[in-house]
């Protein structure tokens, strides 16, 4: 009895003096500070910061005192953590949001033929170049889905992926998945995309599906900032630098694929601080905005589209977007 | 009976159209020459809208070695350089467009007469590049690249393979049984650019008349074999193993082991490119299936629409699936709006009841895929690391030694589509290779 407690005891002290000596002879220096950085980090190891993992940028951005911050799904919040962490400011790239760039459901599409393979579109891309008869449309196999390591795609019952906004960090994963690259990286602040990449010609497109763009360019010609461009064979793309969201190709496109990822807020005018001048109603690209000369002027919300004309144009700085 | 280890039995299904004599395709109006239809570089078109051009001319050219031309397969006039489905990659691929004027004219000086057996190398390996020869069984490879081996590989055997082990197929055995002398012939003339004084034909033993008619005529350096009858015996790896008993090492091509294998209908058009300076413009193709209402063997010309075909051989019946080939490695079509190629073996007709096209499930690692696989690979393995899209392990598991013959995809159980998965693998590892060259 006692020789078992003696040598059970014995051996549990020798081994906690071993632990106890290695573990200061051995300890590893690490740098408290990345520990810190690595708790804000998303921790999702997608890679899109061009390191392997989190904790490989979170000691990149640690010990390098130039290094930005590469992460793309990095908060606001998180940022400025990060920051104060390491004592230095900064500067996060702008915000960005996958758009999904095709709305051919199935409905409105035709198919080649019945797909019967495993359930990835690279491996059904394989077989003759995808079932779907749009040789540039979403097979809706879900691959995007299966990738995002942040669940923030989602295959609706149209068959198409769905962004989920609030999930969504740009981190651009899908995008490499993606046999047809659909898929597009976009600043996340309300702006504008169009929903078709095809490359066909309108005749040749028709047949294939009812809600690709027929490349009509009325968009282009409306858009009062020339960041539409759209040719014969190639659809409609938004220069996103020069995109100021004024939503006024959405009102025009006759099929209806051109989408915003978050629909900017309507106006208001402030009646305190407008002159009653009248500018605002002659800028109004859809009749939103009446009044009486020298009286305070009203936006009509049921037509506002949020495009944001007028706040340019007010002398008075009366007008604001009620945000949402 | 030679054979090699693994493989399957599937019903064979000859009887469908071993049987009928080869028929003649009658002439029509219009045809549809793909100018890609052999494995490598591409060509390029020199005729345009307009030409008149006569049987047996030259319509493109080979851009690089690894390439061959195409020819007009009658006279009359290039209506245009069009697009059309490829039967390979089902995408819209150039087509050159001709309208037959019914003289059915060869080209200035063909057919001509001339003796093979006094001609150089060169200039047979130039007959054969010319004449726009590739692979007849179905993977259209040059075939002028497989008789050109580099001088560091010694070759000393030479195999004309007809044991044409797909199911269904009756093409090769149709021809050797009517056109014994053209494969010899030609056999002759490969074993002539070769510098080899024998040669083996192998044919599997589910055809004793061809084998027996082969034997009376073959000269005394050419032996006939008859091979045991399993699928894929007429792959090329199995084919050399089950002769020599060599087997080709894991990333290797035969000329590795000393060996060159040709189809025979390969070897018969070989013949008619040096003999007669005929190029490749028709092929023998069975036309075969219970969703077809008369099977035929028939002599059709590159570039006959398969619905011509189709018609021909009385229209389809309950047909459920279009494959051009057999049923084991064919390319399942979309559309009967697409041409014979110089590698169309079959143009199969399957009804719903002969296609199997259930959801597949999980693995439920039984092992008869590592049984069946012919090359000695894992196909369990693969297709579970498909599904995960992991190429890298996969390639560390043999991935790119599979020659996609299908015969685990055939004894899953669980119907797995295996080749599809190890497929996928493949299109991903040459993606992931491609993206760090260009980076």
């Amino acid at each position: 009895m006692i020789s078992s407690i003696l040598l059970l005891g014995g051996i549990g002290f020798l081994a906690a003096l071993i632990l106890g000596v290695s573990a200061v002879t051995f300890a590893v220096k690490m740098d408290p500070r990345e520990q810190a950085v690595l708790e804000h980090l998303p921790g999702a190891n997608c890679g899109a910061c061009g390191y392997a993992g989190c904790a490989a940028f979170a000691h990149e951005i640690t010990t390098n005192a130039e290094a930005e911050m590469a992460c793309p799904a990095v908060n606001e919040e998180a940022l400025q953590a990060i920051s104060e962490v390491l004592g230095r400011t900064l500067g996060g790239s702008a915000p960005l949001i996958a758009c999904v760039r095709c709305k051919g459901v199935p409905e409105q599409t035709v198919n080649r033929y019945e797909y019967v393979g495993p359930k990835d579109c690279r491996a059904a891309q394989l077989v003759a170049g995808g079932s779907k008869g749009c040789r540039y449309g979403c097979l809706g196999l879900g691959t995007c889905e299966a990738v995002c390591p942040f669940a923030a795609i989602m295959m609706g019952e149209d068959g198409l992926p769905h962004v989920i906004e609030s999930l969504c960090t740009g981190c651009g994963k899908c995008i490499d998945a993606c046999p047809r690259s659909i898929i597009q990286l976009i600043p996340r602040s309300g702006n504008y995309y169009v929903g078709c990449i095809s490359k066909d010609i309108a005749k040749d497109m028709k047949p294939l599906c009812k809600v690709g763009c027929i490349k009509c360019g009325i968009c282009a010609d409306i858009c009062p900032f020339e960041a539409i461009t759209v040719s014969k064979d190639a659809s409609a793309v938004i220069e996103q630098s020069k995109c100021n969201r004024c939503g006024l190709c959405v009102s025009v496109c006759p099929t209806g694929i051109i989408a915003a990822v978050r629909m900017p807020g309507k106006v208001r005018i402030s009646p305190e601080k407008c002159k009653g001048c009248s500018i605002c109603e002659q800028v109004c690209p859809v009749e939103a905005i009446s009044g009486k000369v020298k009286e305070p002027y009203l936006v009509n919300e049921g037509k506002c589209i949020g495009c944001g004309l007028c706040i340019e144009k007010c002398p008075a700085d009366a007008i604001e977007r009620i945000i949402s | 009976m030679k054979t090699f280890k693994g493989g399957i039995h599937p019903p064979e299904e000859k009887k469908l159209v071993k049987d009928n004599p080869i028929v003649d395709f009658p002439l029509i109006s219009r045809f549809y020459v793909l100018v890609q239809q052999h494995l490598g570089a591409p060509a390029k078109p020199i005729v345009s809208a307009g030409d008149e051009v006569r049987k047996g001319q030259v319509l493109s050219e080979p851009l690089g070695f690894v390439s061959v031309p195409v020819h007009a397969p009658t006279s009359g006039k290039v209506k245009e350089i069009g697009r059309m489905v490829h039967p390979v990659t089902g995408l819209l691929a150039p087509c050159i467009v001709i309208d037959a004027d019914g003289k059915d004219e060869w080209a200035d000086g063909l057919p001509l007469e001339r003796d093979p057996f006094s001609m150089s190398r060169e200039e047979l390996l130039n007959a054969i590049k010319s004449a726009g020869i590739v692979g007849m069984g179905g993977a259209t490879f040059p075939t002028h690249v497989k008789l050109s081996p580099p001088k560091d590989k010694p070759i000393d055997t030479f195999i004309v393979n007809g044991a044409e082990c797909e199911p269904y197929l009756s093409s090769d055995h149709r021809l050797m049984l009517e056109q014994p002398d053209r494969i010899l012939q030609g056999t002759r003339v490969a074993m002539r650019i070769l510098g080899l004084d024998r040669a083996t034909i192998a044919v599997e033993a589910n055809k004793p008349d061809a084998i027996r008619l082969l034997r009376e005529k073959a000269p005394a350096d050419i032996q006939i074999e008859a091979l045991k009858v399993k699928y894929p015996q007429g792959a090329e790896k199995q084919l050399i193993n089950a002769l020599t008993k060599r087997e080709v090492p894991s990333g290797g091509l035969p000329m590795d082991v000393g060996a060159v294998v040709q189809n025979a209908g390969t070897c018969a058009a070989v013949w008619d490119a040096c003999a007669r300076g005929i190029p490749l413009i028709e092929r023998i193709t069975s036309v075969t299936g219970r969703g077809v209402v008369q099977p035929k063997n028939i002599r059709v010309r590159v570039g006959t629409l398969v619905r011509e075909v189709i018609e021909f051989c009385g229209g389809l019946n309950e047909a459920a699936k279009i494959i051009f080939g057999g049923p084991m490695m064919g390319i399942a079509q979309f559309t009967q709006e697409i041409p014979i190629m110089k590698g169309t073996s079959g143009v199969l007709v399957l009804r719903e009841e002969d296609t199997n096209i259930t959801l597949y499930s999980a693995c439920i690692s039984c092992g008869r895929c590592v049984e069946a696989c012919p090359m000695g690979l894992i196909p369990s393995v693969l297709s579970k690391l498909g599904e995960k899209g992991m190429w890298e392990k996969a390639v560390e598991n043999n991935l790119l030694d599979c020659v996609e013959c299908g015969s685990c995809t055939y004894v899953c159980p669980a119907n797995r589509p295996i080749v599809h998965f190890v497929k996928h693998l493949k299109a991903l590892s040459r993606a992931a290779s491609a993206k760090s060259k260009g980076a």
